[in-house]
Protein backbone atom coordinates (compact mmCIF):
# COMPACT_ATOMS: atom_id res chain seq x y z
CA UNK A 1 0.00 0.00 0.00
CA UNK A 2 1.50 3.06 -1.48
CA UNK A 3 0.45 5.33 1.60
CA UNK A 4 1.93 3.20 4.64
CA UNK A 5 4.27 5.18 5.55
CA UNK A 6 2.80 8.43 5.86
CA UNK A 7 0.36 6.67 7.75
CA UNK A 8 2.75 5.07 10.35
CA UNK A 9 4.55 8.58 10.53
CA UNK A 10 1.07 10.23 11.20
CA UNK A 11 0.10 7.79 13.94
CA UNK A 12 3.65 7.83 15.69
CA UNK A 13 2.95 11.98 15.59
CA UNK A 14 -0.22 11.57 17.35
CA UNK A 15 0.86 8.68 19.79
CA UNK A 16 3.51 11.05 20.68
CA UNK A 17 1.44 14.05 21.27
CA UNK A 18 -0.79 12.07 23.33
CA UNK A 19 1.86 10.74 25.58
CA UNK A 20 3.55 14.58 26.19
CA UNK A 21 0.16 16.05 26.22
CA UNK A 22 -0.25 16.66 29.63
CA UNK A 23 3.58 18.33 29.90
CA UNK A 24 3.06 20.31 26.70
CA UNK A 25 -0.70 21.89 27.40
CA UNK A 26 -1.15 21.65 31.34
CA UNK A 27 -3.65 20.52 33.53
CA UNK A 28 -6.55 22.82 32.36
CA UNK A 29 -6.28 21.31 28.92
CA UNK A 30 -5.74 18.09 30.15
CA UNK A 31 -8.60 17.44 31.59
CA UNK A 32 -10.62 18.56 28.94
CA UNK A 33 -8.51 15.85 26.27
CA UNK A 34 -9.81 13.20 28.97
CA UNK A 35 -13.30 14.86 28.80
CA UNK A 36 -13.40 14.91 24.87
CA UNK A 37 -12.16 10.96 24.97
CA UNK A 38 -14.47 9.84 26.96
CA UNK A 39 -17.19 10.86 24.82
CA UNK A 40 -14.84 9.47 21.40
CA UNK A 41 -15.39 6.64 22.84
CA UNK A 42 -19.59 7.35 24.03
CA UNK A 43 -20.29 8.71 20.72
CA UNK A 44 -18.20 5.41 19.31
CA UNK A 45 -20.03 2.77 20.52
CA UNK A 46 -22.92 5.21 19.44
CA UNK A 47 -22.00 4.97 15.75
CA UNK A 48 -21.53 1.28 15.94
CA UNK A 49 -25.27 0.99 16.03
CA UNK A 50 -26.07 3.55 14.09
CA UNK A 51 -23.77 3.70 11.31
CA UNK A 52 -22.78 0.10 11.27
CA UNK A 53 -25.99 -1.36 11.44
CA UNK A 54 -28.14 1.08 10.94
CA UNK A 55 -30.15 1.50 14.34
CA UNK A 56 -30.82 4.99 15.46
CA UNK A 57 -30.97 5.11 19.18
CA UNK A 58 -32.56 7.93 21.12
CA UNK A 59 -31.36 6.39 24.83
CA UNK A 60 -27.86 5.62 24.27
CA UNK A 61 -27.09 7.63 27.48
CA UNK A 62 -29.09 4.60 29.60
CA UNK A 63 -25.85 2.34 28.82
CA UNK A 64 -23.47 5.41 29.91
CA UNK A 65 -24.91 6.12 32.84
CA UNK A 66 -25.85 2.88 34.36
CA UNK A 67 -22.13 1.73 33.45
CA UNK A 68 -21.16 5.18 35.78
CA UNK A 69 -23.58 4.26 38.55
CA UNK A 70 -22.04 0.78 38.24
CA UNK A 71 -18.73 1.92 39.15
CA UNK A 72 -19.53 4.35 41.48
CA UNK A 73 -22.14 2.01 43.71
CA UNK A 74 -19.57 -0.55 43.95
CA UNK A 75 -16.59 1.49 44.86
CA UNK A 76 -19.13 3.21 47.09
CA UNK A 77 -20.12 0.23 49.05
CA UNK A 78 -18.09 -2.49 48.54
CA UNK A 79 -14.96 -2.05 50.88
CA UNK A 80 -11.38 -2.08 49.07
CA UNK A 81 -12.40 -2.90 45.50
CA UNK A 82 -9.57 -2.38 43.14
CA UNK A 83 -10.31 -0.53 40.64
CA UNK A 84 -10.19 -2.92 37.29
CA UNK A 85 -13.10 -4.91 38.61
CA UNK A 86 -15.38 -1.16 39.49
CA UNK A 87 -14.68 -0.84 35.52
CA UNK A 88 -15.89 -4.34 34.96
CA UNK A 89 -18.87 -3.90 37.06
CA UNK A 90 -19.61 -0.70 35.63
CA UNK A 91 -19.53 -2.41 32.03
CA UNK A 92 -21.34 -5.10 33.11
CA UNK A 93 -24.50 -3.35 34.52
CA UNK A 94 -24.50 -1.74 31.00
CA UNK A 95 -24.28 -4.85 29.02
CA UNK A 96 -26.70 -6.36 31.95
CA UNK A 97 -29.36 -3.66 30.68
CA UNK A 98 -28.61 -4.67 27.00
CA UNK A 99 -29.20 -7.85 27.83
CA UNK A 100 -32.78 -7.66 29.33
CA UNK A 101 -34.04 -5.13 26.80
CA UNK A 102 -32.40 -6.73 23.76
CA UNK A 103 -35.32 -9.85 23.54
CA UNK A 104 -37.76 -6.67 22.59
CA UNK A 105 -35.77 -4.12 21.16
CA UNK A 106 -34.19 -6.64 18.22
CA UNK A 107 -37.63 -7.12 16.96
CA UNK A 108 -38.13 -3.18 16.01
CA UNK A 109 -36.02 -1.31 13.87
CA UNK A 110 -36.45 2.56 12.52
CA UNK A 111 -38.74 4.61 14.49
CA UNK A 112 -39.73 1.92 16.97
CA UNK A 113 -36.46 1.14 17.80
CA UNK A 114 -35.60 5.11 18.37
CA UNK A 115 -38.78 5.78 20.41
CA UNK A 116 -38.12 2.33 23.05
CA UNK A 117 -34.66 3.18 23.42
CA UNK A 118 -35.77 6.84 24.30
CA UNK A 119 -38.63 5.51 26.53
CA UNK A 120 -36.39 3.15 28.40
CA UNK A 121 -33.78 5.83 28.42
CA UNK A 122 -36.31 8.03 30.14
CA UNK A 123 -37.28 4.91 32.59
CA UNK A 124 -34.00 5.42 33.29
CA UNK A 125 -33.12 8.59 34.51
CA UNK A 126 -36.63 8.49 36.76
CA UNK A 127 -35.04 5.02 38.44
CA UNK A 128 -32.02 6.95 39.26
CA UNK A 129 -34.32 9.60 40.36
CA UNK A 130 -36.57 7.75 42.61
CA UNK A 131 -34.00 4.57 44.22
CA UNK A 132 -32.70 7.26 46.44
CA UNK A 133 -31.03 4.58 48.74
CA UNK A 134 -29.06 3.49 46.08
CA UNK A 135 -28.49 6.34 43.68
CA UNK A 136 -28.40 9.32 46.08
CA UNK A 137 -31.47 10.93 43.72
CA UNK A 138 -30.81 14.19 42.41
CA UNK A 139 -27.39 14.23 44.12
CA UNK A 140 -26.29 10.89 42.50
CA UNK A 141 -23.27 9.43 44.00
CA UNK A 142 -20.22 10.93 44.52
CA UNK A 143 -17.03 11.18 46.96
CA UNK A 144 -16.48 7.12 46.52
CA UNK A 145 -12.84 6.17 47.13
CA UNK A 146 -10.82 5.83 44.09
CA UNK A 147 -8.18 2.97 44.30
CA UNK A 148 -5.13 3.07 42.77
CA UNK A 149 -4.83 1.57 38.97
CA UNK A 150 -2.80 -1.54 40.52
CA UNK A 151 -1.38 -4.86 38.81
CA UNK A 152 0.73 -6.48 41.60
CA UNK A 153 4.12 -6.69 40.28
CA UNK A 154 3.69 -4.66 36.91
CA UNK A 155 2.15 -0.98 37.90
CA UNK A 156 0.82 1.30 40.67
CA UNK A 157 -0.92 4.31 39.23
CA UNK A 158 -2.39 6.54 41.86
CA UNK A 159 -5.42 7.77 39.67
CA UNK A 160 -6.19 10.56 42.13
CA UNK A 161 -3.45 12.65 40.13
CA UNK A 162 -4.76 14.20 36.98
CA UNK A 163 -1.41 13.79 35.24
CA UNK A 164 -2.01 9.95 36.07
CA UNK A 165 -5.55 9.80 35.48
CA UNK A 166 -4.86 10.68 31.89
CA UNK A 167 -2.48 8.56 30.97
CA UNK A 168 -4.64 5.53 32.57
CA UNK A 169 -8.05 7.13 31.10
CA UNK A 170 -6.07 7.06 27.75
CA UNK A 171 -4.92 3.40 27.62
CA UNK A 172 -8.47 2.28 28.74
CA UNK A 173 -10.16 4.50 26.37
CA UNK A 174 -7.89 3.35 23.32
CA UNK A 175 -8.23 -0.02 24.43
CA UNK A 176 -11.85 0.08 24.08
CA UNK A 177 -12.15 1.86 20.44
CA UNK A 178 -9.32 -0.57 19.33
CA UNK A 179 -11.68 -3.12 20.50
CA UNK A 180 -14.78 -1.58 18.94
CA UNK A 181 -12.40 -0.77 15.74
CA UNK A 182 -11.14 -4.40 15.28
CA UNK A 183 -14.86 -5.71 15.35
CA UNK A 184 -15.86 -4.18 12.54
CA UNK A 185 -12.94 -5.29 10.13
CA UNK A 186 -14.32 -9.30 11.47
CA UNK A 187 -16.58 -11.13 9.59
CA UNK A 188 -19.34 -9.92 12.31
CA UNK A 189 -18.79 -6.37 11.59
CA UNK A 190 -19.32 -7.55 7.25
CA UNK A 191 -22.95 -8.77 8.86
CA UNK A 192 -23.29 -6.12 10.97
CA UNK A 193 -23.05 -3.43 7.92
CA UNK A 194 -25.15 -5.87 5.81
CA UNK A 195 -28.35 -5.26 8.00
CA UNK A 196 -27.42 -1.34 7.67
CA UNK A 197 -27.49 -1.86 4.23
CA UNK A 198 -30.51 -4.78 3.90
CA UNK A 199 -31.87 -6.58 6.74
CA UNK A 200 -33.91 -8.64 5.06
CA UNK A 201 -31.40 -10.00 2.86
CA UNK A 202 -29.55 -11.16 5.21
CA UNK A 203 -32.11 -13.59 6.63
CA UNK A 204 -32.45 -14.88 3.34
CA UNK A 205 -28.77 -15.52 3.32
CA UNK A 206 -29.19 -17.44 5.96
CA UNK A 207 -27.99 -14.98 9.12
CA UNK A 208 -30.30 -14.99 12.90
CA UNK A 209 -31.05 -11.35 12.36
CA UNK A 210 -32.72 -11.35 15.79
CA UNK A 211 -29.53 -13.15 17.57
CA UNK A 212 -27.06 -10.83 15.72
CA UNK A 213 -28.58 -7.53 16.35
CA UNK A 214 -28.63 -8.64 20.42
CA UNK A 215 -25.07 -9.12 19.63
CA UNK A 216 -24.21 -5.69 18.00
CA UNK A 217 -26.44 -3.74 20.98
CA UNK A 218 -24.69 -5.62 23.83
CA UNK A 219 -21.24 -4.70 22.65
CA UNK A 220 -22.30 -1.37 22.11
CA UNK A 221 -23.84 -0.75 25.46
CA UNK A 222 -20.66 -2.71 27.39
CA UNK A 223 -18.38 -0.33 26.01
CA UNK A 224 -20.68 2.95 26.24
CA UNK A 225 -20.47 1.51 29.92
CA UNK A 226 -17.13 1.64 29.88
CA UNK A 227 -17.36 5.41 29.13
CA UNK A 228 -19.85 6.13 31.51
CA UNK A 229 -17.54 4.06 34.45
CA UNK A 230 -14.59 6.25 33.41
CA UNK A 231 -16.80 9.47 33.34
CA UNK A 232 -17.68 8.58 37.08
CA UNK A 233 -13.79 8.30 38.11
CA UNK A 234 -12.96 11.35 36.49
CA UNK A 235 -15.64 13.30 38.34
CA UNK A 236 -15.61 11.47 41.24
CA UNK A 237 -19.01 12.27 40.79
CA UNK A 238 -22.65 10.80 39.12
CA UNK A 239 -25.74 12.51 38.53
CA UNK A 240 -28.91 11.09 37.40
CA UNK A 241 -29.30 14.50 35.16
CA UNK A 242 -25.77 14.40 33.92
CA UNK A 243 -25.19 10.44 32.97
CA UNK A 244 -29.38 9.77 31.78
CA UNK A 245 -30.15 13.15 30.70
CA UNK A 246 -31.71 13.40 27.51
CA UNK A 247 -28.73 15.93 26.46
CA UNK A 248 -26.47 13.12 27.30
CA UNK A 249 -28.21 10.86 24.53
CA UNK A 250 -27.95 13.06 22.11
CA UNK A 251 -24.51 14.21 22.70
CA UNK A 252 -23.83 11.15 20.54
CA UNK A 253 -25.88 11.66 17.71
CA UNK A 254 -24.60 15.23 17.54
CA UNK A 255 -21.30 14.22 17.26
CA UNK A 256 -21.97 11.17 14.98
CA UNK A 257 -23.55 13.59 12.76
CA UNK A 258 -20.58 16.48 12.67
CA UNK A 259 -18.37 14.10 12.74
CA UNK A 260 -19.27 11.93 9.94
CA UNK A 261 -21.72 8.58 10.29
CA UNK A 262 -20.03 6.66 7.37
CA UNK A 263 -16.56 6.75 9.02
CA UNK A 264 -14.94 4.69 12.53
CA UNK A 265 -12.98 7.93 13.30
CA UNK A 266 -16.68 10.52 12.22
CA UNK A 267 -17.66 10.51 16.02
CA UNK A 268 -13.90 10.72 17.32
CA UNK A 269 -13.75 14.25 15.42
CA UNK A 270 -17.40 15.22 16.42
CA UNK A 271 -16.26 14.59 19.40
CA UNK A 272 -13.42 16.64 19.27
CA UNK A 273 -15.07 19.32 17.70
CA UNK A 274 -18.05 19.81 20.04
CA UNK A 275 -15.30 19.89 23.07
CA UNK A 276 -13.70 22.78 20.95
CA UNK A 277 -16.83 24.73 20.25
CA UNK A 278 -17.88 24.10 23.84
CA UNK A 279 -14.55 25.21 25.62
CA UNK A 280 -14.54 28.22 22.81
CA UNK A 281 -17.71 29.53 23.28
CA UNK A 282 -18.67 28.30 26.98
CA UNK A 283 -16.13 31.61 27.82
CA UNK A 284 -18.68 34.14 26.15
CA UNK A 285 -21.99 32.71 26.96
CA UNK A 286 -23.54 29.57 28.78
CA UNK A 287 -25.76 28.91 25.62
CA UNK A 288 -23.81 26.92 24.21
CA UNK A 289 -26.11 24.28 22.83
CA UNK A 290 -27.45 27.71 20.62
CA UNK A 291 -23.56 27.26 18.86
CA UNK A 292 -24.22 23.83 18.90
CA UNK A 293 -27.30 23.52 17.01
CA UNK A 294 -26.81 25.65 14.66
CA UNK A 295 -23.47 23.78 13.56
CA UNK A 296 -25.61 20.54 13.78
CA UNK A 297 -28.10 22.44 11.29
CA UNK A 298 -24.92 23.77 8.90
CA UNK A 299 -23.45 20.57 8.62
CA UNK A 300 -26.82 18.85 7.80
CA UNK A 301 -27.26 20.85 5.28
CA UNK A 302 -24.11 21.38 4.04
CA UNK A 303 -21.44 18.62 4.94
CA UNK A 304 -24.43 15.74 5.52
CA UNK A 305 -21.23 13.20 5.30
CA UNK A 306 -19.75 14.98 8.24
CA UNK A 307 -16.17 16.27 8.80
CA UNK A 308 -14.82 12.98 7.79
CA UNK A 309 -16.51 13.14 4.39
CA UNK A 310 -15.14 16.40 3.94
CA UNK A 311 -11.88 15.28 5.09
CA UNK A 312 -11.82 12.48 2.29
CA UNK A 313 -13.34 14.63 -0.05
CA UNK A 314 -10.16 17.20 0.31
CA UNK A 315 -8.32 14.13 -0.10
CA UNK A 316 -9.57 12.73 -3.23
CA UNK A 317 -9.19 16.34 -4.22
CA UNK A 318 -5.83 17.07 -3.50
CA UNK A 319 -4.22 13.37 -2.79
CA UNK A 320 -5.25 10.74 -4.79
CA UNK A 321 -3.57 9.79 -8.41
CA UNK A 322 -5.82 10.42 -11.15
CA UNK A 323 -7.43 7.41 -12.59
CA UNK A 324 -6.51 5.45 -9.48
CA UNK A 325 -9.76 3.42 -10.13
CA UNK A 326 -10.90 3.49 -13.73
CA UNK A 327 -14.18 1.17 -13.51
CA UNK A 328 -14.59 3.11 -10.39
CA UNK A 329 -14.35 6.45 -11.57
CA UNK A 330 -16.31 5.45 -14.85
CA UNK A 331 -19.27 4.92 -12.68
CA UNK A 332 -19.65 7.78 -11.26
CA UNK B 1 -36.82 -37.83 -6.41
CA UNK B 2 -38.72 -35.46 -5.33
CA UNK B 3 -36.22 -32.18 -3.75
CA UNK B 4 -39.52 -29.73 -2.75
CA UNK B 5 -42.84 -30.91 -2.91
CA UNK B 6 -45.87 -28.77 -2.19
CA UNK B 7 -48.93 -29.97 -1.08
CA UNK B 8 -52.63 -28.05 -1.00
CA UNK B 9 -51.42 -24.75 -0.04
CA UNK B 10 -53.49 -22.04 0.35
CA UNK B 11 -52.60 -18.10 0.98
CA UNK B 12 -54.18 -15.34 1.65
CA UNK B 13 -53.87 -11.75 2.64
CA UNK B 14 -56.48 -10.44 5.23
CA UNK B 15 -59.26 -12.54 3.40
CA UNK B 16 -57.65 -11.66 -0.45
CA UNK B 17 -57.69 -15.21 -1.56
CA UNK B 18 -53.90 -15.45 -3.68
CA UNK B 19 -52.51 -18.83 -4.13
CA UNK B 20 -56.19 -21.92 -4.19
CA UNK B 21 -54.74 -25.83 -3.78
CA UNK B 22 -51.24 -25.23 -5.10
CA UNK B 23 -49.64 -28.54 -5.60
CA UNK B 24 -46.26 -28.78 -7.01
CA UNK B 25 -43.04 -31.29 -7.32
CA UNK B 26 -39.80 -29.90 -8.38
CA UNK B 27 -37.17 -32.64 -9.12
CA UNK B 28 -34.08 -33.26 -7.93
CA UNK B 29 -31.72 -31.61 -10.68
CA UNK B 30 -34.63 -30.22 -12.96
CA UNK B 31 -34.99 -26.67 -14.28
CA UNK B 32 -38.50 -25.73 -13.36
CA UNK B 33 -40.58 -22.82 -14.49
CA UNK B 34 -43.19 -21.15 -13.30
CA UNK B 35 -44.99 -19.29 -15.61
CA UNK B 36 -48.27 -16.66 -15.22
CA UNK B 37 -49.88 -13.75 -16.04
CA UNK B 38 -49.45 -10.70 -13.66
CA UNK B 39 -51.09 -11.32 -10.52
CA UNK B 40 -51.22 -14.85 -10.52
CA UNK B 41 -49.74 -15.38 -7.30
CA UNK B 42 -46.00 -16.51 -8.72
CA UNK B 43 -44.08 -14.36 -6.17
CA UNK B 44 -46.48 -14.80 -3.40
CA UNK B 45 -45.32 -18.75 -4.22
CA UNK B 46 -42.12 -18.15 -3.90
CA UNK B 47 -42.39 -15.89 -0.33
CA UNK B 48 -44.59 -18.59 0.92
CA UNK B 49 -41.92 -21.61 0.24
CA UNK B 50 -38.84 -19.12 1.59
CA UNK B 51 -40.57 -18.59 4.63
CA UNK B 52 -41.65 -14.55 3.91
CA UNK B 53 -45.57 -15.61 5.11
CA UNK B 54 -47.01 -18.85 7.05
CA UNK B 55 -49.37 -20.37 4.78
CA UNK B 56 -53.02 -21.01 6.58
CA UNK B 57 -52.95 -24.33 4.81
CA UNK B 58 -51.06 -26.84 2.81
CA UNK B 59 -47.50 -28.55 2.96
CA UNK B 60 -44.07 -27.70 2.08
CA UNK B 61 -41.59 -30.35 2.01
CA UNK B 62 -38.09 -30.18 0.78
CA UNK B 63 -35.85 -33.26 1.08
CA UNK B 64 -38.68 -34.83 2.62
CA UNK B 65 -38.93 -32.72 5.52
CA UNK B 66 -41.75 -29.96 6.72
CA UNK B 67 -40.30 -26.95 6.62
CA UNK B 68 -44.16 -25.36 6.45
CA UNK B 69 -43.55 -22.43 8.73
CA UNK B 70 -39.89 -22.22 8.76
CA UNK B 71 -38.46 -18.50 9.09
CA UNK B 72 -36.50 -17.70 5.98
CA UNK B 73 -32.49 -18.17 7.71
CA UNK B 74 -33.69 -21.72 8.79
CA UNK B 75 -34.74 -22.08 5.09
CA UNK B 76 -31.20 -20.78 3.91
CA UNK B 77 -29.38 -22.90 6.07
CA UNK B 78 -31.22 -26.13 4.78
CA UNK B 79 -30.21 -25.36 1.42
CA UNK B 80 -32.49 -22.75 -0.28
CA UNK B 81 -31.36 -19.81 -1.67
CA UNK B 82 -33.55 -17.03 -3.73
CA UNK B 83 -33.23 -14.15 -5.38
CA UNK B 84 -35.62 -11.26 -5.56
CA UNK B 85 -37.75 -9.83 -8.59
CA UNK B 86 -36.96 -6.21 -7.43
CA UNK B 87 -32.99 -5.59 -6.46
CA UNK B 88 -32.20 -6.78 -3.12
CA UNK B 89 -28.18 -6.09 -2.49
CA UNK B 90 -26.44 -4.48 0.02
CA UNK B 91 -26.31 -1.26 -1.48
CA UNK B 92 -23.24 0.16 -0.09
CA UNK B 93 -21.20 -2.89 0.42
CA UNK B 94 -19.35 -3.37 -2.50
CA UNK B 95 -19.19 -6.48 -5.26
CA UNK B 96 -16.96 -8.23 -3.52
CA UNK B 97 -18.71 -7.62 -0.02
CA UNK B 98 -22.05 -8.55 -1.41
CA UNK B 99 -20.95 -12.29 -2.70
CA UNK B 100 -18.81 -12.49 0.75
CA UNK B 101 -21.83 -12.23 2.50
CA UNK B 102 -23.52 -15.26 1.01
CA UNK B 103 -19.82 -17.15 1.42
CA UNK B 104 -19.59 -16.49 5.03
CA UNK B 105 -23.12 -18.12 5.39
CA UNK B 106 -22.80 -20.88 3.44
CA UNK B 107 -19.58 -21.78 5.48
CA UNK B 108 -21.20 -20.99 9.23
CA UNK B 109 -19.58 -18.07 9.85
CA UNK B 110 -21.77 -15.57 11.69
CA UNK B 111 -20.31 -14.79 15.18
CA UNK B 112 -16.74 -14.17 14.39
CA UNK B 113 -15.31 -11.14 16.50
CA UNK B 114 -11.61 -12.32 16.67
CA UNK B 115 -10.36 -12.69 12.79
CA UNK B 116 -9.66 -10.11 9.91
CA UNK B 117 -12.52 -10.26 7.22
CA UNK B 118 -10.13 -9.55 4.87
CA UNK B 119 -7.23 -11.86 5.81
CA UNK B 120 -9.93 -15.22 5.46
CA UNK B 121 -8.01 -16.56 2.33
CA UNK B 122 -10.43 -18.82 1.44
CA UNK B 123 -13.41 -16.41 2.05
CA UNK B 124 -11.91 -14.24 -0.09
CA UNK B 125 -10.63 -16.69 -2.71
CA UNK B 126 -14.30 -18.01 -3.22
CA UNK B 127 -15.59 -14.75 -3.16
CA UNK B 128 -13.20 -13.68 -5.83
CA UNK B 129 -13.96 -17.10 -7.76
CA UNK B 130 -17.72 -16.34 -7.42
CA UNK B 131 -16.87 -12.55 -9.22
CA UNK B 132 -15.32 -14.38 -11.82
CA UNK B 133 -17.96 -16.77 -12.51
CA UNK B 134 -20.23 -13.53 -12.97
CA UNK B 135 -17.88 -11.41 -15.16
CA UNK B 136 -17.48 -8.91 -12.29
CA UNK B 137 -13.83 -9.23 -11.07
CA UNK B 138 -13.66 -5.56 -12.56
CA UNK B 139 -16.38 -4.17 -10.67
CA UNK B 140 -15.07 -5.89 -7.39
CA UNK B 141 -14.80 -2.45 -5.43
CA UNK B 142 -17.80 -0.58 -7.13
CA UNK B 143 -20.40 -0.05 -4.36
CA UNK B 144 -23.61 -2.12 -5.64
CA UNK B 145 -25.80 0.81 -6.03
CA UNK B 146 -23.04 1.82 -8.31
CA UNK B 147 -23.54 -0.99 -10.99
CA UNK B 148 -25.22 -0.92 -14.14
CA UNK B 149 -28.40 -2.50 -14.25
CA UNK B 150 -27.37 -5.42 -16.12
CA UNK B 151 -24.54 -6.37 -13.59
CA UNK B 152 -26.33 -5.30 -10.30
CA UNK B 153 -28.47 -7.94 -11.47
CA UNK B 154 -25.78 -10.57 -11.87
CA UNK B 155 -25.43 -9.85 -8.70
CA UNK B 156 -28.44 -10.56 -7.12
CA UNK B 157 -28.44 -13.95 -8.88
CA UNK B 158 -24.87 -14.57 -7.87
CA UNK B 159 -25.75 -13.96 -3.93
CA UNK B 160 -28.49 -16.54 -4.36
CA UNK B 161 -26.00 -19.27 -5.45
CA UNK B 162 -23.32 -17.61 -3.23
CA UNK B 163 -24.56 -20.02 -0.19
CA UNK B 164 -24.62 -22.98 -2.15
CA UNK B 165 -28.34 -24.14 -1.99
CA UNK B 166 -29.26 -27.25 -3.36
CA UNK B 167 -32.53 -25.49 -4.45
CA UNK B 168 -31.82 -22.30 -6.13
CA UNK B 169 -35.19 -19.88 -6.60
CA UNK B 170 -35.01 -17.17 -8.87
CA UNK B 171 -37.75 -14.39 -8.86
CA UNK B 172 -37.55 -13.01 -12.83
CA UNK B 173 -34.17 -12.52 -13.09
CA UNK B 174 -34.49 -10.81 -16.51
CA UNK B 175 -37.05 -8.55 -14.94
CA UNK B 176 -36.19 -4.88 -16.69
CA UNK B 177 -33.94 -6.01 -19.10
CA UNK B 178 -33.47 -5.46 -22.88
CA UNK B 179 -33.58 -8.41 -24.70
CA UNK B 180 -29.61 -8.61 -25.63
CA UNK B 181 -29.27 -8.27 -21.50
CA UNK B 182 -31.69 -10.91 -21.29
CA UNK B 183 -29.96 -13.32 -23.44
CA UNK B 184 -26.55 -12.66 -21.47
CA UNK B 185 -28.51 -13.19 -18.37
CA UNK B 186 -29.92 -16.57 -19.33
CA UNK B 187 -26.50 -17.97 -20.48
CA UNK B 188 -24.86 -16.65 -17.36
CA UNK B 189 -27.98 -18.95 -15.06
CA UNK B 190 -27.82 -21.93 -17.40
CA UNK B 191 -24.10 -22.12 -16.29
CA UNK B 192 -23.96 -21.24 -13.16
CA UNK B 193 -26.84 -23.10 -12.07
CA UNK B 194 -25.31 -26.23 -14.16
CA UNK B 195 -26.25 -29.51 -11.66
CA UNK B 196 -28.34 -27.81 -9.19
CA UNK B 197 -32.03 -27.44 -9.07
CA UNK B 198 -33.98 -24.53 -10.26
CA UNK B 199 -37.42 -22.99 -9.76
CA UNK B 200 -37.32 -19.52 -11.81
CA UNK B 201 -39.86 -17.19 -12.64
CA UNK B 202 -39.76 -15.78 -15.54
CA UNK B 203 -41.96 -13.43 -18.25
CA UNK B 204 -40.63 -14.30 -21.22
CA UNK B 205 -41.53 -17.14 -23.04
CA UNK B 206 -38.55 -17.94 -25.32
CA UNK B 207 -36.57 -17.89 -22.48
CA UNK B 208 -38.71 -20.15 -20.85
CA UNK B 209 -38.82 -22.73 -23.16
CA UNK B 210 -35.25 -22.99 -23.90
CA UNK B 211 -34.70 -22.56 -20.04
CA UNK B 212 -36.92 -25.20 -18.60
CA UNK B 213 -36.90 -29.19 -17.97
CA UNK B 214 -40.77 -28.61 -16.96
CA UNK B 215 -42.92 -25.74 -16.40
CA UNK B 216 -45.76 -25.02 -14.28
CA UNK B 217 -48.37 -22.16 -15.29
CA UNK B 218 -49.78 -20.47 -12.65
CA UNK B 219 -53.12 -18.62 -13.09
CA UNK B 220 -55.37 -16.53 -10.81
CA UNK B 221 -53.77 -18.53 -7.90
CA UNK B 222 -54.21 -22.08 -9.05
CA UNK B 223 -52.11 -24.74 -11.34
CA UNK B 224 -53.56 -24.48 -14.57
CA UNK B 225 -50.97 -26.92 -15.60
CA UNK B 226 -47.67 -28.80 -15.00
CA UNK B 227 -45.71 -29.93 -17.76
CA UNK B 228 -42.86 -30.23 -20.62
CA UNK B 229 -42.16 -27.30 -22.60
CA UNK B 230 -43.89 -29.10 -25.23
CA UNK B 231 -47.13 -30.51 -23.52
CA UNK B 232 -47.70 -26.90 -22.22
CA UNK B 233 -47.10 -25.75 -25.45
CA UNK B 234 -49.33 -27.72 -26.60
CA UNK B 235 -51.72 -27.30 -23.36
CA UNK B 236 -55.15 -25.66 -24.93
CA UNK B 237 -56.11 -24.24 -21.27
CA UNK B 238 -53.14 -22.09 -21.49
CA UNK B 239 -53.60 -21.50 -24.92
CA UNK B 240 -56.61 -20.01 -23.49
CA UNK B 241 -55.20 -18.12 -20.34
CA UNK B 242 -52.24 -16.64 -21.22
CA UNK B 243 -50.29 -18.27 -24.70
CA UNK B 244 -52.97 -17.11 -26.41
CA UNK B 245 -52.70 -13.33 -25.29
CA UNK B 246 -48.60 -12.67 -25.93
CA UNK B 247 -49.08 -13.77 -29.18
CA UNK B 248 -51.79 -11.09 -30.33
Amino acid sequence: MKNRPVKVILWALFLGVLVFYPSLFGLYFTNIFVIFSIYALYATTFNYLLGYTGLLSFGHAMFFGIGGYGTAIALERIQGLPLLPAIIIGALAAVMLALILCPLLVRVSGTAFAMLTLAFGQLMHVLALKLRWLTGGEDGVGGFPIPPFHIPGVISLDITDPKKFYYFAMVVLALSMWVIWFFTKTPFGSIQTGIRDNPRRVEYLGFKLPHTKAVVFIISGGFAGVAGSIYALFQNLISADDAFGIGNSFAPIIMTVVGGIESFFGPIFGSAILSFIDELTSRYTERVEIVTGLILILVIMFAPKGFSGFLRFMRGKWLSPPNANPALEETK
Amino acid sequence: MNLLEIRGLYHDFSGLQVLFDVNLEVKEGERHAIIGPNGAGKTTLFNVITGSYRPPRGQIIFKGNDITGCKPHQLARLGIGRSFQITSSFSKLTAFQNIRMGILSKKGIRFNLVRNVDKMKEVTAETDEMLRRINLETEREIPAELLSYGKHRSLEVAMALSTEPELVMLDEPTAGMSKEETHYAIELIRRLTEGRTMLIIEHDMDVVFSLADRITVLHLGRVLATGSPQEIRENQQVKDAYLGETED
